[in-house]
């Protein structure tokens, strides 16, 4: 018999991780920038490790690892790949080794300085299994208000998916959208990152959105699917992994990654038979 | 303060410090449609992105629809796009999400709705004529990336025409079309013109692109303007040799234009 009142924050925590990045996923994927996530991952871990060698530890380590991402998202948000003649994915592999660089630099200066780099290792690696109902409510926060920017920005960010030179010869101020939506995925990424660990982040982020692309056509329906994608493969995930006593957060990476191969197989098959 | 839709009085551009487009004067009259013919690297989508103030000047004044282009803020910008259709020359590298036509087509009243409202019962009427107009209803729900390259072309003209524009810019919006979607463009363009009389700035590199209904050419060349008037004048033989080599011939039949090889051609 299991102890619910221990697991249902995971349970929680799991379902709107895949949930909220199921969404973002939508906008990332679609847009053809996945590395975005790796990107603001490495942004935040950077910020923490610098924060942490400051003396800050625990959740208060959060301020620092968001001012990195979104310090970062600002900085992609402005440049317009145009303008600066590098696509946008050149930009985020640049800024990638970067942040990646000044995050390992900082960890090696713990050695230097003799501090244990402990809080650091949880937020680069994190379980979703340590998943609390503090942690849960604040990935709940962060969720509501991405939910809050999708209906404040539902066409513009359907334009600027589409293209961002086709949005703004539209009017959109695409400038504005954009880097609100970087500034949006940074903190939430950020949120979900230390309880629920970058690699499942990045695949929940990935895969929901890639599954939903192969079954729907239309943004909403794309939009809704994805989350509801996400959040199946965090329960989903963590349930087998309960049930065949697995690791969860592995469980989740695979049962997400199965679900695209699923649909993958009924687009197939279903465009076969029209 | 001009009426025209265009007018330009000694606009520069440069980029890496060269200057790549230099035109004393161009006025583009309201309801009319304008072409500007030139070879590849000419200067023409600089010249158009100019309008729409994706490239900014070095010198020179350049009013679009009665709005001074150089001195708008990116706000002001963002309100004459709203004015001005435009078909891009690269066809976008469509997003991975499967958006269906109709959707793509909605792109053009994003900016027009405004920001924290979604779109309305109107905007989506707007939408749903023009898919009908441009002959696009039966592609409607399909998703954009599986349409042929033409029929995507109609739908970001559908795209730029629910703006319902004061002017319309299109950038070789036949390229890479067979025949028979060139054609189709063409005839939508001269549909357009008739029916809705609003201005067009079209920019190609054929002449057979040319529409009858196009009254005025402008010709570019190295980013300089080499003539210009009507396209029966302006395209002589002898100017189309100068420009593409020898052993062509220019004919004009019915308001269009055609190159013919003569088959006598100089390296």
């Amino acid at each position: 018999m299991i102890n619910l009142s221990n697991w249902l924050p995971v349970i929680w925590g799991g379902t709107i991780a895949g949930g909220s990045t199921g969404l973002l996923g939508v906008y990332i994927i679609g847009m053809r920038i996945p590395f975005l996530g790796v990107c603001v991952a490495h942004a935040a871990l950077a910020g923490a490790v610098f924060g942490a060698l400051l003396g800050l530890s625990g959740q208060m380590l959060m301020l620092p690892a968001l001012a990195g991402a979104v310090g970062t998202a600002l900085l992609l948000g402005t440049l317009d790949p145009q303008n600066v003649r590098m696509d946008t994915n050149v930009m985020l592999g640049l800024l990638f080794s970067l942040t990646m660089g000044l995050a390992f630099l900082g960890i090696g200066l713990f050695a230097v300085y003799g501090i244990s780099d402990n809080d650091v290792r949880n937020l680069l690696w994190g379980s979703v299994t340590l998943c609390r109902w503090r942690d849960a409510l604040l990935m709940t926060g962060a969720a509501v208000v991405e939910l809050l920017f999708v209906a404040a920005f539902y066409k513009e960010m359907r334009a600027i998916m589409f293209s961002r030179l086709h949005a703004a010869a539209a009017g959109v101020r695409v400038t504005f959208v954009w880097t609100g939506f970087l500034i949006l995925t940074s903190a939430v990424l950020t949120v979900n990152f230390q309880t629920v660990g970058g690699l499942m982040i990045y695949s929940l982020m990935t895969n929901p959105a890639a599954a939903a692309f192969q079954l729907v056509k239309g943004h909403g329906r794309a939009l809704v699917l994805s989350v509801v994608l996400g959040g199946v493969s965090g329960l989903g995930g963590f349930l087998i992994s309960l049930a065949a006593n697995l690791p969860t957060g592995a469980m989740i990476v695979i049962f997400s990654s199965l679900l695209v191969a699923l649909a993958a197989i009924i687009s197939r098959v279903s465009r076969g038979h029209t | 303060m001009t009426t025209a839709a265009v007018d330009i009085s000694g606009l520069r551009v440069s980029a890496r410090r060269q200057e790549i487009l230099r035109l004393e004067r161009l006025s583009v009259e309201r309801g009319e449609v304008f072409t500007i013919l030139g070879p590849n690297g000419a200067g023409k989508t600089t010249l158009l992105k100019c309008c729409l103030g994706f490239v900014p000047l070095s010198g020179g004044e350049l009013v679009v629809l009665g709005e001074r282009v150089g001195r708008l803020s990116s706000a002001g910008l963002a309100r004459l796009r709203r004015r001005v259709g435009y078909v891009p020359q690269v066809m976008a590298a469509h997003s991975e999400m499967p958006l269906t036509v109709r959707e793509v087509v909605a792109i053009g009243r994003t900016g027009i709705a405004g920001l924290f409202r979604g779109l309305g019962r109107e905007d989506w009427q707007v939408v749903d004529e023009w898919i009908q107009r441009l002959g696009l209803g039966p592609l409607s729900r399909r998703a954009y990336g599986d349409l042929s390259g033409g029929e995507q072309r109609k739908v970001l003209i559908a795209k730029a025409m629910v703006q319902q524009p004061e002017m319309l810019v299109l950038d070789e919006p036949t390229a890479n079309l067979d025949l028979f979607w060139r054609e189709q463009i063409v005839a939508t363009l001269e549909e357009l013109y008739e029916q809705a009389g609003l201005t067009v700035l079209l920019v190609c590199h054929e002449l057979e692109v040319i529409p009858a209904c196009s009254g005025r050419l402008l010709l570019l060349e190295a980013g300089r303007a080499t003539a210009r008037g009507r396209p029966d004048e302006v395209l002589t033989t002898e100017r189309i040799e100068s420009l593409y080599g020898s052993g062509l011939n220019v004919v004009h039949c019915g308001g269009r234009h055609a190159v013919v090889p003569t088959g006598e051609r100089q390296a």
